[in-house]
């Protein structure tokens, strides 16, 4: 035989051996079991541990937070229209806002690192991406975390089926965060929670000093220091800052439309907003006083109309001073003018001003109502 | 729930990153056969011819068993605890009318399957589609849109942004989208090593040990379900979370979503979720055109659907 064709034949009979080892070395004793496939990796798929666990595991040890939860609106079952036997349930359930325990919980008997994690991290520290490495990504939500979960799903938007209850933002909470008004596990309002006690509210950091000069536009009507020179213009004098600049921002984007107040707030810059708010809030507001004869039926109409549940430090369970609003980003009615007070309650009720919460509230009140109320806020102490 | 086994009892080879000696040594295999392309590529055509010429091979297509392989399957079911791969028939259904697009099924499931966190790896999403007043064309995003990923400051959630808030909307909703566990997978037809495969309870299923990441079956999905997962190296898809199936529980996304969008169930059974979803509702799926006859059911789109 000529000695090309040996050297041939000598490469195909190593090829043919190295595959055919190569096949018998390698090929899983389960390949071709059940298809052209790892007849071993069905079983293997399904052994890997479920993460998510479902509300029921929660139960044992948060049992309060649970029964709030099975009872209330984030947990609505209800029957599907089109079958008799198929129920539907509505609402986030605990693992959609405190993101997949496992790994993440504090107490780790409860939920311990999925081995599956612990293998990732140890093998891959550069891609490392899981849950519990994502900074922010922690299980108890902070109030702004928790609002930016809430408006996933009930921020009004395009698309959504009219079904789902949507707020739009701006007239609905502003700055404000969701859990200070609604409990996320329980969300209809009870007032006799509001407003509830949020671990972290939102720092305004405005600079007093810059916002003098920028007062200096506003003297004219709201006074040097804020206390204002006609009773139909606010008091800005000792007024929350949040408010202050959340309101500056409702003229700008005209959310809250005054021919005066959007035309002068459209130049502002956010720092001019923020510094502004910071000058007039540490200034000392003065009383401007109501109409005598009508503050104890106001008074009175306080009490049961539900004001205080957020215009009182306190909220309805009635521990703070009258006036004094129990958020940063609320306004206090203490001392505010009479005048004022009533031609924005007006407003409210006719809709020239728009607040979800307030233009509801106030639909509930006469005019008689908005007399005596006014009275009685423009006379309380404001300290 | 607590019927679920111990965690020291069960394996979690999914990872892939195990020292499980077969598949390392398999891989290094392949990576010295690099060297010499050639005789890696004869190596496995040989392989596979010698394979076929030994008798084993299927018919025409890969995702069908010979008689034997089906005998096997229904006599000698896989060795998973209190199931029967012969005994389900699972399907999914999608209520797009009920969709509100809150993404928290794109995030359970990431969760669930530790998929790599960011925007543009998934398992399942969620598309918007919106007709503006006088066009006839939808505009169509998805969490991976850039104005979305920025509205959510960071590349780990998950949101729409309100985009269309002040424009003229004739129409708009919320397509979610996920696996399609084919009749008739063409990324199984494709896949060179067996790695991908249907199992007769319906679901299409990756073996991470034998999947080489040629993203052949990447490319051969006509409904984009496909990804490359780069920390594992493997190719991967939604499997209706098998894992949580096969122990009785539904899948992660059904379990999050907040309105009853997503329906899973066993078509065996005449009063699962599912049958009760197709018998009520007419049903379709999605590029029915293609022949690859998905088990996805939907409800409420438009043709530009695809
Ligand atoms: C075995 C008992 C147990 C189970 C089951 C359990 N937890 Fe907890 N949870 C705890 C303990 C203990 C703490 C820590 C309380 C503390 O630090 O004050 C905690 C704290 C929390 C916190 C507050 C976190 C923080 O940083 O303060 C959240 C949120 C929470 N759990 C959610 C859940 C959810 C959701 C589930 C169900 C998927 C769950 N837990 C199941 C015991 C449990
Ligand atoms: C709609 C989102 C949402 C859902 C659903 C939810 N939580 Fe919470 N949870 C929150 C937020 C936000 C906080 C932060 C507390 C606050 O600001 O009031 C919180 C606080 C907690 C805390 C710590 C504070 C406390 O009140 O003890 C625990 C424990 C907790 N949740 C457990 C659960 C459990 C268990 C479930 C399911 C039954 C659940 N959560 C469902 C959003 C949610
Ligand atoms: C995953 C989606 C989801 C998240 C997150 C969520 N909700 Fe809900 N919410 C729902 C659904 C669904 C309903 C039930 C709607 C219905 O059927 O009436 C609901 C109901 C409500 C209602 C009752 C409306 C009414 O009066 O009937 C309020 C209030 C509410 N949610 C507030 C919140 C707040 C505050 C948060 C954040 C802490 C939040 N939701 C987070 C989905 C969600
Ligand atoms: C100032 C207090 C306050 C704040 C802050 C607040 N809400 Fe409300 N919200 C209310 C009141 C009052 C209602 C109406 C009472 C009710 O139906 O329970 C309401 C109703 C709702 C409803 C039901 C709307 C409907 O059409 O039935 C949803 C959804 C809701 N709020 C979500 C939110 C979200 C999300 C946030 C945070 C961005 C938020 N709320 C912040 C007071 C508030
Ligand atoms: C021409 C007179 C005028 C000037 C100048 C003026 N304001 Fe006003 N401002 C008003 C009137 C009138 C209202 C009441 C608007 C309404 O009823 O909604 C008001 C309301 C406000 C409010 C809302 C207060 C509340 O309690 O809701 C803020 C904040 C405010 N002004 C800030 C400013 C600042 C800051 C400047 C200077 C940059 C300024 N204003 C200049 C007339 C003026
Ligand atoms: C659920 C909480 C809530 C309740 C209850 C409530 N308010 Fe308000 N109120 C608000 C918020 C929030 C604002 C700020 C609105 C804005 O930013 O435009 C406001 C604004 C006002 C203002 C405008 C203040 C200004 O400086 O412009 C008046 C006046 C007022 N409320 C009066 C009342 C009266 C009177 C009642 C009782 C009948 C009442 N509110 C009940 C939350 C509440």
């Amino acid at each position: 035989m000529p000695k090309h064709i040996v050297r041939l034949l000598a490469v195909i009979a190593v090829i043919a051996i190295i595959a055919i080892t190569a096949r018998t070395y390698f090929k899983d004793p389960s390949f071709y079991q059940y298809g052209h496939y790892r007849g071993n990796a069905p079983a293997e798929i399904a052994s890997k541990i479920p993460k998510l666990r479902g509300s029921d595991t929660c139960k044992s040890c948060h049992k309060a937070v649970y029964a709030e939860w099975t009872g209330g609106i984030h947990n609505k079952a209800s029957k599907d229209g089109t079958s008799k036997t198929v129920v539907v349930k509505y609402g986030p359930n605990c693992e959609v806002c405190h993101t997949s325990a496992a790994g993440n919980h504090p107490s780790k008997e409860a939920m311990p690192l999925s081995v599956e994690d612990q293998v990732h991290s140890i093998v891959h520290p550069k891609h490392h991406t899981l849950a519990t490495n994502v900074p922010g990504k922690k299980l108890l939500l902070s109030p702004e975390e928790a609002r930016s979960v809430c408006l996933n799903c009930h921020e009004k938007m395009p698309g959504r089926p009219k079904e789902q209850r949507q707020i739009a933002i701006d007239s609905h909470a502003g700055v404000e965060m969701c859990v200070t008004c609604h409990n996320p596990h329980s969300p209809k309002i009870d007032f006799s929670f509001v407003p509830r006690m949020v671990a972290m509210q939102k720092v305004f950091v405005g600079n007093a000093v810059a916002g003098k000069s920028v007062s200096a536009s506003c003297a004219g009507c709201h006074g040097a220091t804020g206390v204002s020179v006609s009773a139909n213009i606010p008091n800005l004098a000792g007024q929350n800052s949040g408010y202050l600049s959340s309101s500056l921002r409702a003229f700008k984007s005209k959310v809250r439309d005054n021919d005066m107040m959007s035309a002068i707030a459209a130049g502002m810059s956010e720092a001019d907003i923020e510094n502004v708010s910071a000058f007039y809030s540490q200034n000392s507001c003065k009383v401007t006083g109501g109409d005598r004869a009508k503050v104890a039926a106001g008074k009175a109409k306080v009490a049961t109309a539900g004001c205080a549940a957020c215009h009182n430090a306190g909220g309805l369970r009635g521990a703070g001073a009258p006036g004094i609003s129990g958020s940063k980003s609320w306004p206090n009615l203490a001392g505010q003018n009479a005048e004022y007070l009533g031609a924005t309650l007006k407003a409210f009720q006719n809709s020239t001003r728009y607040h979800t919460v307030m233009t509801s509230v106030a639909k509930t009140l006469s005019a008689a109502d908005i007399d005596n109320l006014v009275a009685y806020y423009a006379s309380v102490d404001c300290k | 729930m607590n019927k679920l086994p111990s965690e020291e009892n069960m394996t979690t080879r999914d990872t892939n990153e195990t020292n499980d000696e077969g598949q390392v040594s398999r891989r290094s295999f392949l990576g010295l056969m690099g060297t010499g392309a050639v005789c890696a590529g004869a190596a496995i055509t040989a392989t596979s011819s010698a394979s076929s010429l030994l008798g084993h091979a299927s018919g025409g297509n890969a995702y069908q068993q010979s008689d034997a392989q089906r005998i096997e399957s229904l006599a000698n079911p896989p060795k998973i605890p209190d199931y029967d791969w012969n005994k389900h028939k699972w399907a999914f259904g999608v209520d797009t009318d009920r969709c509100i697009g809150c993404l928290r099924c794109m995030e359970a499931c990431k969760a669930e399957n530790s998929v790599q966190e960011d925007a543009n790896h998934h398992r399942t999403w969620v598309e918007r589609y919106v007709y503006l007043e006088g066009s006839d064309k939808a505009i169509v995003d998805s969490q991976t849109d850039p104005k979305n990923i920025e509205v959510t400051g960071s590349e780990m959630r998950y949101r729409f942004d309100n985009r269309y808030k002040d424009v003229k909307v004739d129409k708009a909703y919320f397509v979610p989208k996920l696996c399609n566990q084919c009749e008739k997978p063409s990324c199984v037809q494709v896949c060179p090593t067996g790695a991908t495969f249907k199992a007769p309870d319906g679901v299409v299923l990756i073996d991470a040990k034998y999947c080489i990441g040629c993203q052949y079956c990447v490319q051969a999905c006509p409904y984009g379900v496909r990804s490359f997962n780069e920390q594992r190296g493997t190719a991967e898809k939604c499997n209706w979370c098998y894992h949580r199936i096969t122990k009785g529980l539904n899948p992660a996304c059904v379990e999050a979503c907040p309105t009853g969008t997503r329906v899973f169930g066993d078509r065996n059974d005449k009063d699962s979720p599912i049958s009760e979803f197709i018998r009520n509702h007419r049903v379709m799926v999605l590029k029915p055109e293609m022949g690859n006859e998905p088990n996805v059911f939907y409800v409420g789109i438009d043709k530009e659907v695809s």
